[in-house]
């Protein structure tokens, strides 16, 4: 490939969901990591590009992974243009430590992930979001600007760094949850948010679903301004209201106010370090245990029909706790149960007309094997699958893995 | 055209459909940025998705280029039509399909107004967000295509923002359902990569967008100031102190005189003033207001105006909204610019107009969104006297150099259409542009679909770069430029 020194052999460590790679590139510039993945183009070798690998096991089992680039040494942080609110980082950069620098001058980037090592690129690829997607949407929503290597070998910019930008086609946006599947992500611009005055979460707790579902209702055509706006409900039906404030001291008092109101059972105050740690538990729950993770989506009025579709789903014997259950229509479930249990219960939410986009995000390679992890294709893939042929013309990013 | 192509069309759409009297074609021969005028071999006026699928197929059977137009409001050309080509109104296509307030979501047809939106939403309590100041006129397919902003669009973002999904028809006649309803359809954003492609890539037939919860309070000052860079530090400030205002606009003393001249707002003479607005809930926008002020009256402004009611605050963004049309009043031409800075560079940049101003002797107005450094400057002069209007041309090219060499973008919401195709190699490397005209080319192969826009290609023969002109809608007080 004529870049050696950026390539050693692959070891159980670098297993794409099982499958261990013959060989990991690790580059060093935006420019090596082009031409290996221009060099991997004509040679047909099937190629994943992998971040922090935090979600690497997200997709369709790969039959064949000839090689994996790793973009753990392109982590800088390219500029922070504080004064203008925007951060270009290099892909490999975490998160978490992209969140500690902009810290240094009051401000970050309102995403959250529940894993600590997630990469700026991998999140962006991903477009995974945490609870704050309630207010701020997700990644590719704060996504100004982007740079790629392309199977080519050519390295591409599009947007920019100024937060107002329209022109030319907004490559980044393409590229939001395309799973590795078009081009490497390079490095990548977003806009960013002043570092709240105050902050404070109420905690409300209900037996069952059908009071919770009415007080979201009412909540969301209120004009209280969450931040974040979650829900959770354990195997058992308990449920969880997680009502997040953040602005300035006073309306975030008035604003607690407001929503006690409606709240029908006695909502408790968090805040500081309570209430991040309340945040980053919240986040992390669905994964902290074993058990099959699958996300989807709802219309924010069929909550109680969502409610009663996981009850059905556990009356055949699955366990299922539902998580980081943005109220605005999209969550986790993490299953339990034997297979035959599982695919029944996935089967079930594939064919509820109240639910949609049911994907298997993380679940065993039998599973994976019966049940396809990502649906049916949307009328996006169809498109998108036309553009792939341009930007991957040899099929070989995440090939056989991703959604298209 | 050929006989037997116009029979062709009259048959898949009915005759009435079919535009081809030339004095009917007239109309149509530019969008909101005159100067860039072709006329079209026919105007077809499809009255639904299925027409609009028609359309296409015979255009695509028949090697004839496409143009899709909403309500002509565009600034840079995006609905310039192409010779020996066609143009789709979608104007007909204006029906609201369906608004569930539960859910916060409306469906609309293409030709649907931008405000008719909110109007629909408005006796629940919802409101659109993006604001282009052609609201009133401005079509919701046209925001998609060229992805319009607004002054509010700092805190609430824009089109790309509010669209969940669409239905298109593609180049080759398919009707696809892109993005969705629902939230986290898997694959890559097919829907993102649409908003604000300018018309090159499909046709919007319909579109589910999203609304919002009106906030409680909304505030809105304006303070005066002795210069653009005290302006520019009080802006600076308030960022700085961690607000997020809802829109935050600067005018100079050129566009203060001919807005006052226009719209009589009764701004304080000043060198530059600022508007700022914060929204959200009550007892938020009453706290964060008082820094606000303050803020400004550090920073040296001279005069500070609150809007006491809703009318006072309606007047002063009579004023702001105004400025671009009240130019005439105080010059005979002048050429709108739109350019984006980093926000930080804004004082620099207009130092730089300021000293192009005086170089070349030409008036220039700056009218802008000082939040997110997104500039309009108006130049201003008279096309009577010779050589005027090519210097007025060569002035706003200038302007944007100025702003590509700030780190910025040469433009912020008007898109590059037919107008400023030519600066994008300025922008973008050579290739960056062969893979976005591969993206058009995967979806586009014949180069049908809105030829000639956005990516640079040889200038067309009679194209000739010219001073803005009055838009037939602006003349008759129905919508104004931002």
């Amino acid at each position: 490939m004529g870049v050696t020194q950026a390539l050693r052999q692959g070891s159980p460590e670098d297993a794409v969901d099982g499958v261990v790679p013959p060989v990991v590139a690790v580059p060093e510039s935006p420019e090596e990591l082009a031409q290996i993945l221009a060099a991997a183009a004509l040679d047909n070798q099937l190629t994943v590009v992998r971040g922090g690998g935090s979600k690497i096991g997200w997709g369709r089992v790969a039959a064949r992974v000839d090689l994996v680039i790793g973009t753990q040494k392109l982590d800088q942080l390219l500029a922070h243009r504080y004064g203008d609110m925007t951060v270009t980082a290099q892909a490999g950069m975490s998160l978490a430590s992209l969140n500690r620098r902009l810290a240094e001058h009051g401000q970050y980037l309102p995403i959250e992930s529940a894993f600590e090592q997630a990469t700026v690129g991998g999140i962006v690829a991903t477009n995974d979001a945490g609870p704050m997607r309630h207010r701020f949407g997700t990644p590719r929503d704060l996504l100004i600007g982007v740079t790629l290597a392309m199977t080519d070998g050519r390295l591409v910019k599009a947007g920019g760094t100024v937060v107002k930008n329209v022109a030319g086609y907004d490559l980044g946006k393409l590229v939001s949850g395309s799973h590795g599947t078009l081009a490497a992500i390079v490095d990548v611009t977003f806009k960013l948010l002043p570092v709240p005055l105050a902050s404070k979460t109420l905690v409300a707790t209900y037996a069952d679903g059908k009071a919770l579902a009415h007080d979201v209702a009412v909540l969301h055509g209120s004009q209280v301004e969450f931040t974040a706006f979650d829900i959770s409900v354990s195997d058992q039906g308990r449920c969880i209201l997680l009502m997040r404030m953040a602005s300035s001291p006073a309306a975030i008092d008035a604003q607690a106010a407001q929503a006690r109101q409606v709240v029908s059972s006695a909502p408790t105050a968090v805040s500081g370090d309570e209430e991040r740690a309340l945040w980053e538990e919240h986040i992390r729950a669905p994964w902290a245990l074993g058990g099959t993770v699958v996300r989807f989506s709802w219309l924010p009025s069929n909550l109680p029909a969502v409610f009663s579709l996981l009850d059905r789903v556990r009356a055949h014997g699955c366990r299922v706790t539902m998580f980081t259950a943005r109220t605005s229509g999209a969550g986790l479930v993490r299953l339990e149960g034997d297979e035959p249990v599982l695919v029944g219960a996935i089967g079930a939410l594939r064919s509820s007309e109240h639910v949609g986009h049911v994907v298997l995000l993380r679940a065993s390679r039998t599973l994976k094997g019966q049940v396809d992890v990502w649906g049916k294709a949307t009328g996006a893939n169809e498109v998108a699958r036309v553009l792939k042929r341009k930007f991957d013309p040899a099929g070989i990013l995440n090939a056989g893995r991703g959604p298209i | 055209m050929d006989h037997r192509l116009v029979d062709q069309f009259r048959r898949a759409i009915g005759r009435e459909a079919v535009l081809s009297d030339p004095v009917q074609l007239v109309t149509y021969e530019c969008d909101a940025l005159p100067h860039l005028r072709s006329l079209p071999e026919l105007v077809l006026l499809p009255q639904s998705a299925a027409d609009v699928q028609a359309i296409v197929r015979i255009c695509d059977k028949e090697g004839i280029p496409f143009v899709a137009r909403g309500h002509g409001t565009g600034l840079s050309g995006g609905a310039l039509p192409v010779p020996g080509g066609v143009v789709i109104s979608l104007a007909k296509l204006n029906r609201v399909l369906e608004v569930d307030i539960p859910n916060q979501r409306v469906t609309v047809e293409p030709g649907v107004t931008n405000l008719e939106i909110t109007r629909c939403v408005a006796p629940s309590g919802y409101y659109y967000a993006p604001d282009p100041s052609s609201q009133q006129v401005c079509s919701l397919g046209g925001n998609v295509a060229e992805n319009s902003g607004g002054a509010h669009c700092l805190k609430y973002g824009f089109t790309v923002h509010h669209i969940l999904a669409v239905e298109a028809v593609l180049p080759n006649g398919e009707l696809v359902q892109i993005g969705s309803p629902l939230a986290d359809a898997p694959g890559p954003d097919v829907l993102g990569l649409l908003v604000g492609s300018e018309g090159t890539l499909a046709i919007v037939t319909k579109a589910v967008v999203r609304v919002l919860r009106k906030p409680e309070s909304v505030q809105t000052l304006l303070a005066a100031f002795n210069s653009i860079s005290e302006a520019g530090a009080a802006v600076s400030d308030i960022i700085a102190a961690g607000i997020v205002p809802a829109a935050v606009e600067m005018m100079d003393a050129v566009a203060i005189e001919a807005a006052e001249a226009a719209v009589h707002p009764n701004f304080p003479s000043a060198d530059t003033i600022l508007i700022v607005e914060l929204d959200g809930p009550s007892a938020e926008v009453s706290e964060l207001f008082a820094v606000v002020e303050s803020t400004c009256r550090k920073s040296g402004a001279t005069r500070v105006e609150i809007a006491q009611d809703e009318a006072q605050r309606a007047r002063i963004w009579k004023g702001r909204k105004a400025a671009f049309a009240a130019m005439g009043r105080i010059s005979p031409n002048y050429y709108v610019q739109d350019g984006v800075v980093p926000r930080t560079k804004l004082p620099e940049v207009l130092g730089r107009i300021r000293e192009l101003e005086k170089r070349e002797g030409l008036r220039i107005g700056n009218v802008f969104h000082a939040g997110d450094g997104n500039l309009h400057p108006l130049i201003c002069y008279d096309e009577r006297i010779e050589g005027q209007s090519a210097l007025a041309e060569k002035v706003a090219g200038e302007i944007l150099i100025y702003c590509l060499e700030a780190g910025g973008s040469i433009t912020g919401e008007h898109g590059v259409g037919a107008d400023k195709k030519e600066f994008m190699p300025k922008m973008f490397s050579e290739d960056s542009l062969e893979v976005m005209q591969s993206v058009r080319d995967a979806l586009d192969p014949k180069r049908l679909c809105n030829p000639g826009k956005v990516l640079p290609t040889p200038r067309l023969c009679g194209e000739v770069p010219g001073p803005y002109r009055e838009h037939p809608v602006e003349r008759a007080g129905l919508g104004e430029r931002f």
